[in-house]
């Protein structure tokens, strides 16, 4: 289910915060921030340039608080611009420039995202393990499976927003369970990715 | 065989599916095993914890107030510090290495004064900050950048010193975000590598022959 659901902002306060008041800004700053900053570190692996994004996020939500036409949830319209702020990151030639350059390398960058006293050792480890399948994932199969599995998109959203086909989408979210099997459960056999048949 | 994954998936989600995968699914006990691990795999990614932002919103209102154009410096103390003690850690293993090397001529051929990517694959920390330095220094060498250049060179330029630029930030924050040393290693052997396409750039850019 998506962080971003069940967080209430009351329609006053974002009125409030749209004409300058201060406390109803960061009243939605801190209604929100730990979904953002989770839904951009999951999409980007490189922290600074996810806590760059996460800025960028939170400007653009304050500077265009007038055109959120109260059309929808307030956190899906949040959500939107955090999304939108890290495809255009994965899509600019800054980021295809350098991708070559995490090709050879298997970055334990999930080391930064638990914390190691956040419940007991072997819970930890799971989740550390899942962080750790979830980063070694290629930036666009990663982001696919993220926006469909936990924050809920369809494949057509998705293909909207990546300018692609369903099918596209469908695709890569096959591949990174396949691939999140292999790196989580490397001794279970996987099945062969071949039509039905009727014999079993 | 079985039902693909794409099947498991479109049955996961209640996307349609044909009549006779559905079928054989449900009488088929390692196409249903499939089904409940991909249902896991998703319930696992939904359990991740949430992750604390690393800004406050008064730095939101800071970074709000700068006008749009203007560059934002991830620059603090501990990243001068940082920088300060490498370069003193920097000049103290070139000392050590070249203290009877004459200096290097200012146009002489860039291989010459660059070190092979070969031998940083293989290099410790300490060599890859002597390096590092090394490169600094011929860059310091190098006439300045002229007033009209190329687009794409200016272009290039700056994405590799933004680049070293956060490299230097990972570096100054390493012990806190405790990278062990071999991530260390691979964070300083990029950066040479990163100066030395540099210092090749800046040295096409200035027509000094290769």
């Amino acid at each position: 289910m998506s962080q971003f659901a069940g967080i209430e902002v009351t329609a006053e306060m974002i009125s409030a915060a749209c004409n300058g008041d201060t406390r109803a800004q960061e009243l939605i700053y801190r209604s929100y921030q730990r979904p953002v900053y989770s839904l951009i570190r999951r999409l980007i692996a490189r922290p600074a340039i996810a806590d760059e994004l996460f800025q960028d996020t939170f400007i653009e939500v304050l500077r265009s608080l007038r055109s959120y036409c109260g059309d929808g949830a307030f956190g899906g319209w949040v959500r939107a611009i955090a999304v939108n702020k890290c495809l255009m990151y994965l899509r600019s030639p800054w980021h295809r420039s350098f991708a070559y350059l995490d090709a050879d390398e298997n970055e334990p960058i999930a080391d930064l995202l638990i914390d190691a006293a956040s419940g007991p050792d072997a819970q930890v480890q799971a989740k550390h393990d899942v962080e750790l399948a979830l980063a070694s994932l290629p930036p666009l199969t990663r982001t696919v499976v993220w926006l469909h599995d936990v924050e809920g998109y369809t494949h057509g959203e998705i293909a909207r927003l990546m300018g692609r086909t369903a099918s596209f989408s469908k695709s890569q979210l096959a591949r990174a369970h396949q691939r999140l099997r292999e790196l989580l459960d490397p001794e279970s056999e996987s099945l062969p990715c071949t039509h039905l048949s009727t014999i079993c | 065989m079985h039902a693909s994954i794409d099947h498991l998936l479109s049955l996961r989600d209640g996307q349609p599916v044909d009549a006779a995968t559905v079928a054989h699914v449900d009488q088929c006990a390692r196409c249903l095993a499939e089904l409940r691990k991909l249902r896991e795999t998703q319930v696992k990614l939904q359990s991740l914890p949430q992750l604390d932002a690393p800004s406050s919103f008064q730095e939101i209102q800071r970074a709000m107030a700068r006008p749009a154009n203007a560059p934002r410096r991830i620059v603090s103390a501990r990243l001068v510090a940082a920088l300060a003690f490498v370069t003193l850690t920097a000049i103290f293993f070139v000392a050590l290495r070249d203290g009877t090397r004459t200096p290097v001529a200012e146009h002489k051929p860039v291989e010459q004064q660059t070190p092979a990517i070969d031998i940083i694959e293989t290099a410790r920390v300490p060599e890859l900050v002597a390096r590092s330095q090394q490169l600094e220094d011929l860059l310091q060498k190098l006439p300045d950048r002229p007033r009209i250049e190329r687009v794409s060179t200016a272009a290039m330029i700056d994405t590799i010193e933004d680049r070293i630029q956060w490299l230097d930030f990972q570096l100054s924050d390493a012990r806190d975000s405790g990278l062990n040393e071999e991530q260390t290693r691979r964070l300083w052997r990029e950066r040479v590598e990163l100066m030395d396409s540099l210092v090749k750039v800046r040295y096409a850019e200035g027509g000094v022959s290769f």
